[in-house]
């Protein structure tokens, strides 16, 4: 019963209309499934935003721009008398909250994170696809992914019970002793920057790897065998064909893994030492981060009967969903703009 | 057979003759009976009994509660076989604000409601069921009956004492050889009773935490590069064990599990000067001082009391529990678990409590108890 047109003979503004009025019943429907199906992503997400700045509302008003100036984040005396007032707003005594040590400590641990992973997933991923035999390949790429689907919270415990004291007895202790400014001072029992950091790294790897693996496997054959032609070895080889080409890749690949980092939870809680309001003196030093303390400080909140604490708390995550979501624009962004067409050979020489 | 039941707690509870009251303490005052008791002789009447239908009364909070709650559910099962009491821990905070939220039936708490909390939640009460107290443990093998202050405590919180050799410590440890070893202070990450406790100790003793952190189920530590964090009182003791050096507040429940893993438990130094360890004796000389003056809301803190004998940081085991339940059945199967907790022959019994080293309410607090449990209705 669906009339044919060929598409030949009609101008093409007319035909898609005439197309669109000519769909049976059926395909009306699963067009407008789809439609809500499609939406519902995007709805959810506008939803969820919706609620979060509904919740920090009162913190927003409350705090002011001191929320983003200020690096102390104090509940209030819950068993004090008197509150404060802002704006109409009211805070248990002594109440104040700021963002900045909870930036601060999200940006360093997923940058240390990143500057970690990037190179060893890199390396990784190169020496999976050009040097090893494809049985290996195979069973080793397995197990790279089986690192990206252990929960998170499992990194958190073997990092505060294993890595962590391991670590603090014997390689933090060598690099205190080269006596770098930041990379010095006592090395802790293993909660701490670096620690953190280390597990974030390795959470990470997994999806910068593969990202990275499927970039070296589509670098075309014929730039690397007119690179052996010109009597490159393989490390120059890889240094000026196999790195040139995968080099945006790997900055979204790197871009997707941070966007992880960041959002991190539980690992972190465990193992950061939660110090709040102050910034780590040393890279051996306890931190905290925004997911983090949302996770830590949730249930005292709650009995804030002021209710200003849980909106804070839901102020500090709505910069942590504007992070997210910049991250993620921000990767797909530069996929996109150098995904098409690989680069000259030879770039690089 | 349900009334002569309870006709023998009704009579168990206004026994004159009490074995937790403090005879065998030197120096507190008898208790007298406080302003606002209703009644002296424990004629409430609760109310209690086994609910006509099935009823699970689900809690939540205290990990320092936890044990004795665990260990309460079968007995209370077999008095009661429509009462089954499902505990959780989580810490004492999310025992409170779970209960105000309506998430779980009652939440268990050592800390008591601040006074903003029983405003904005008229009908809330927090019940204690029992007297409970917190050890101070350190990691050093080798070092038994290690002598500290409040306010020793304060400034190695505060990041002011680093070292165990430290002059301020060896003052009060004489003859003690300290190791030149950095004290790495252990916290309590979740929303914490212990901290409670710990916090209004150091309160008391050090008017620089009391101006500045002050006490909470959260507070704002101050930084010390070398301190650790750790979640429930089994976290504390595990942390501790496995970092030399350490100091940490474990409440009592948890004292056999720390001293079996080789900590040690510090003798503090109470209002009267003589440093003392927590035990029977101790415990209730704090209870008995404190308990003199109680505010008819129950919220009574029983830290650094007088008496030459008192333990330092002793505490009530609150229940938080609404007096609005939504069934009868509900409200019934929480009366009877309550009354079951803090009676003689059930969850009070001495060699009961003792298994996790807690001690039973005063006699002038048990009618105080019953009435706030007979205001229970659903």
């Amino acid at each position: 019963m669906t009339a044919v047109l060929d598409p030949h003979l009609i101008p093409l503004r007319s035909a898609r209309r005439i197309q669109l009025s000519e769909l049976t019943k059926r395909d009306r429907v699963v067009r407008g499934f789809l439609l809500v199906a499609a939406i519902i992503p995007t709805a959810a997400l506008a939803f969820l935003a919706y609620q979060m700045l509904k919740s920090a509302y009162p913190a927003i008003v409350f705090n002011g721009w001191h929320f983003f100036t200020s690096k102390s984040f104090d509940l209030g005396n819950q068993y004090g008398s008197g509150v404060e007032v802002h704006d109409g707003y009211k805070a248990p005594a002594g109440a104040h909250y700021g963002i900045l040590s909870l930036l601060f400590g999200t940006l360093v641990s997923s940058l240390i994170a990143l500057l970690l992973a990037v190179p060893v997933s890199v390396a990784g991923a190169i020496l999976l696809v050009e040097k090893l035999p494809r049985f290996l390949q195979s069973t080793l790429g397995v197990f790279l992914e089986l690192l990206a689907g252990i929960p998170s919270v499992i990194y958190g415990l073997w990092g505060v019970y294993t890595l962590g004291p391991l670590f603090s007895r014997t390689v933090y202790k060598w690099i205190a002793a080269l006596h770098i400014p930041w990379l010095r001072g006592p090395t802790g029992a293993g909660e701490g920057l670096l620690s953190a950091s280390i597990v974030l790294a390795i959470m990470i790897i997994p999806i910068i790897a593969s990202i990275t693996r499927e970039l070296v496997r589509g670098v075309p054959a014929i730039s690397k065998e007119g690179a052996v032609a010109l009597g490159l070895t393989p490390s120059e080889t890889v240094r000026t064909v196999t790195l040139p080409y995968i080099r945006s890749g790997v900055i979204a690949a790197a871009i997707l893994g941070w966007a992880r980092a960041l959002g991190e939870t539980i690992a972190v809680l465990i193992i950061s030492g939660n110090a709040l309001g102050v910034y780590p003196k040393s890279i051996f030093d306890a931190f905290t981060t925004m997911a983090a303390t949302i996770a830590a400080l949730l249930d005292s909140a709650l009995t804030d009967t002021t209710h200003m604490a849980t909106a804070a708390l839901a102020e500090v995550g709505l910069v942590l969903l504007a992070f997210t979501l910049i991250t993620n624009f921000a990767g797909r962004l530069v996929a996109r703009r150098f995904s098409d067409a690989g680069l000259p050979v030879g770039r690089g020489v | 057979m349900i009334l002569a039941a309870v006709a023998a707690l009704a009579l168990a509870a206004c026994g004159s003759s009490n074995k937790s009251s403090s005879s065998t303490t030197t120096a507190t005052t008898a208790p007298s009976s406080s302003p606002t008791s209703s009644s002296t002789n424990g004629t409430v009447n609760m109310n209690i009994g086994n609910p006509s239908s099935s009823t699970t009364v689900t809690e939540a909070g205290s990990s320092l509660l936890y044990p004795y709650l665990q260990l309460l559910v079968s007995p209370l099962h077999s008095a009661y076989s429509n009462v089954t009491l499902a505990p959780a821990a989580g810490g004492s905070g999310k025992g409170i604000s779970d209960t105000i939220a309506g998430t779980v039936n009652v939440g268990g708490s050592d800390a008591y409601l601040s006074n903003s909390e029983f405003a904005a939640n008229p009908g809330l009460m927090n019940v204690p069921i029992a007297v409970s107290s917190q050890a101070v443990n350190y990691n050093l093998p080798g070092i038994t009956n290690l002598k500290l202050t409040g306010n020793v405590l304060a400034e190695i919180y505060q990041g002011k004492i680093t070292k165990w050799n430290d002059s301020a410590i060896t003052a009060l440890n004489p003859g003690v050889n300290l190791p030149d070893k950095t004290i790495v202070p252990v916290r309590r990450v979740d929303s914490s009773g212990d901290t409670f406790i710990f916090t209004s100790f150091l309160s008391a003793t050090n008017a620089t935490w009391s101006s500045g952190p002050a006490f909470g189920t959260t507070v704002t530590w101050p930084a010390v590069s070398s301190e650790v964090t750790a979640s429930g009182n089994p976290g504390m003791v595990q942390t501790c064990h496995a970092t030399p050096g350490c100091i940490a507040y474990i409440g009592i429940s948890a004292e056999s599990s720390a001293l079996s893993a080789g900590l040690g438990e510090a003798e503090l130094q109470n209002k009267a000067g003589n440093y003392v360890q927590p035990n029977q004796t101790t415990v209730e000389s704090a209870v008995n001082a404190g308990a003199t003056s109680l505010p008819s809301n129950l919220a009574a803190p029983l830290i650094y009391e007088p008496g030459a004998q008192s333990y330092p940081i002793v505490n009530f085991e609150y229940i938080i529990v609404k007096s609005s339940q939504p069934s009868s059945n509900l409200a019934m199967a929480i009366r009877t678990f309550l009354a079951f907790s803090i009676s003689p022959t059930g969850g009070s019994a001495p060699a009961f409590l003792a298994k996790n080293q807690f001690v039973a309410l005063p006699q002038s607090v048990v009618p105080l108890s019953e009435s706030a449990i007979a205001k229970i209705s659903g």
